[in-house]
């Protein structure tokens, strides 16, 4: 069976609450503390003068080689974990040190408003469609 | 909700799906829109998205799902909007690994450069770019299908993309929605009597009707006000068609826009070397180039004379030595376009002979 599409999200999206329990999501950010014996990672990142953290469960993905301050991209399933508010139960855990992550939010950013846009105009289209 | 859901009577007929540029295209959807395509209920394997026609896809996504059988691998790609199967078939180098260790005898060196070892590494090479895992970055392209009532991709081409700093998936995911909104998302008129701007199309119409009479009635000099009558249907059944199309000309009566139409056709004529004018006076006769017996003849006789001539004895004469005597000899209008159709004529008759693209002789 195919796994759901886990969507691109931002790090600060993640526990603002914005993704329910058991979604797909996909997410970047700089590792900045590997717990081997918990399997617990933590990602960080930076968006208007706040510091970010996603809480990942690493123990799908383990061993991989953990590069304290490098950017990681993580594919995963979110849960409500008791410790923490939201972690994410990593399926993929890829080093992407180097990425241009500017342009990386502007890509996602660049899909999303493409997507809202479509859905305006089809509701826009739809919309008499369905009156008739 | 889904743009891609047409009703099956709004699909284009399929004898117009050609004429789509996207229905050719390897389409780089969406996962998303693949899934959701509706198959056509015409022909199975074509889906439509948004009216156009599609049977070909291109994606790059991230590996979440593998399965190996002996034949092919099965990945999940998820391109962040869906996931969906694609079938990967395993390329001979899989199955001949023994094959290049038996051969290793027969090897020869040359200098350092060793075929064999070449062809091993090669071979190496797209078996590590066929063979992924989990989390790996794909690039498929193939045919969509639809079996067991799952949407999968079957592969033609694929392979491993390597993407460390992610600028390839960032350049797709930037590229993507320009496509969508340029091409996909645009719907295209597929109707068989489109036939674009109006006074174009009454342009070429009025051409080929021209076209055709020289043909049918083997025509070998006229003027203008000849053929002006054929050219009347065109502009009187053009107003009441559509009158706010021909805003620009609307000033101009039916008979000056019959005036300027065949002037434009026979200026086209000209430059396409279907007719010409042997002599320039007052009085406007046109020659059907191809038609001119008196051209015809001209034109054999200096190919006939001059090729025997030491100096295009070996390849025949140029064309541009056969259109400077022409002119001397004949007329001096007849154009290089003209001259082109009378060789070709000339030729199709057997009774010339080309020697290369530019030069004629006799035999």
């Amino acid at each position: 069976m195919l796994p759901a599409a886990a969507v691109f999200h931002f790090p600060w999206e993640i526990n603002s609450g914005a993704v329910k329990d058991g979604e797909s999501v996909r997410t970047f950010g700089r590792l900045v503390c590997y717990q081997p014996e918990e399997s617990r990672a933590t990602l960080s990142a930076h968006h208007a003068a706040n510091e970010h953290t996603v809480v990942i469960h690493t123990l799908f993905v383990e061993p991989f080689n953990p590069i304290l301050g490098a950017q990681y991209l993580v594919l995963g399933e979110i849960e409500n974990a008791e410790e923490v508010d939201v972690r994410v139960q990593a399926r993929v855990l890829n080093c992407i040190d180097g990425v241009n992550v500017a342009l990386l939010q502007k890509a996602i950013n660049e899909q999303r408003s493409f997507f809202r846009e479509r859905e305006c105009t089809q509701d826009g289209v739809a919309q008499p469609g369905d009156a008739t | 909700m889904q743009a891609s859901a047409i009703g099956p009577a709004e699909e284009p007929s399929s004898i117009l799906w050609g004429l789509d540029p996207i229905f050719s295209a390897f389409a780089r959807l969406y996962v998303r829109d693949i899934l959701q395509m509706t198959e056509s209920t015409q022909v199975p394997g074509i889906y439509f998205y948004n009216s156009h026609p599609i049977n070909k896809v291109d994606i790059l996504g991230t590996v979440v799902y593998k399965r190996e059988r002996d034949d092919f691998f099965c990945y999940g790609v998820d391109d962040g909007t869906g996931v969906i199967n694609c079938l990967c078939w395993k390329s001979d180098a899989f199955k001949e690994e023994d094959h290049s260790v038996r051969e290793k005898h027969s090897v020869e060196a040359y200098g350092n450069f060793n075929l064999v070892t070449e062809l091993r590494k090669l071979r190496q090479a797209q078996k590590e770019r066929s063979c992924l895992d989990i989390g790996e970055v794909l690039r498929v392209r193939g045919w969509v299908k639809t079996s067991r009532q799952q949407r999968e991709i079957m592969g033609s081409t694929y392979y491993k993309v390597n993407d460390p700093v992610m600028a390839v998936q960032i350049a797709w995911m930037m590229e993507v929605p320009r496509l969508y909104r340029e091409c996909y998302n645009k719907t295209i008129q597929l109707n068989p009597t489109a036939t674009g701007d109006s006074s174009v199309s009454m342009f070429s119409k009025a051409t080929n009707i021209i076209k055709d009479f020289f043909k049918q009635k083997m025509v070998t000099r006229f003027r203008p006000y000849d053929i002006q009558d054929l050219l009347q249907p065109l502009v009187f059944s053009q107003p009441q068609k559509a009158p706010e199309d021909q805003q620009p000309v609307a000033g101009l009566s039916a008979c000056q826009q019959l005036h300027q139409l065949l002037k434009k056709v026979l200026e086209d004529l000209q430059n396409e070397g279907v007719i010409y004018r042997r002599v320039k006076s007052q009085d406007e006769v046109y020659d059907v180039t191809v038609q001119d017996k008196d051209l015809l003849l001209a034109v054999k006789d200096v190919i006939s004379q001059d090729s025997k001539r030491e100096k295009h004895a070996e390849k025949g004469c140029h064309i541009l030595h056969i259109l400077s005597a022409v002119r001397q000899r004949h007329s001096l209008n007849v154009s290089r376009a003209a001259l082109e159709l009378v060789l070709k004529s000339l030729e199709c008759s057997s009774d010339i002979v080309s020697t290369s693209d530019s030069h004629y002789t006799v035999f």
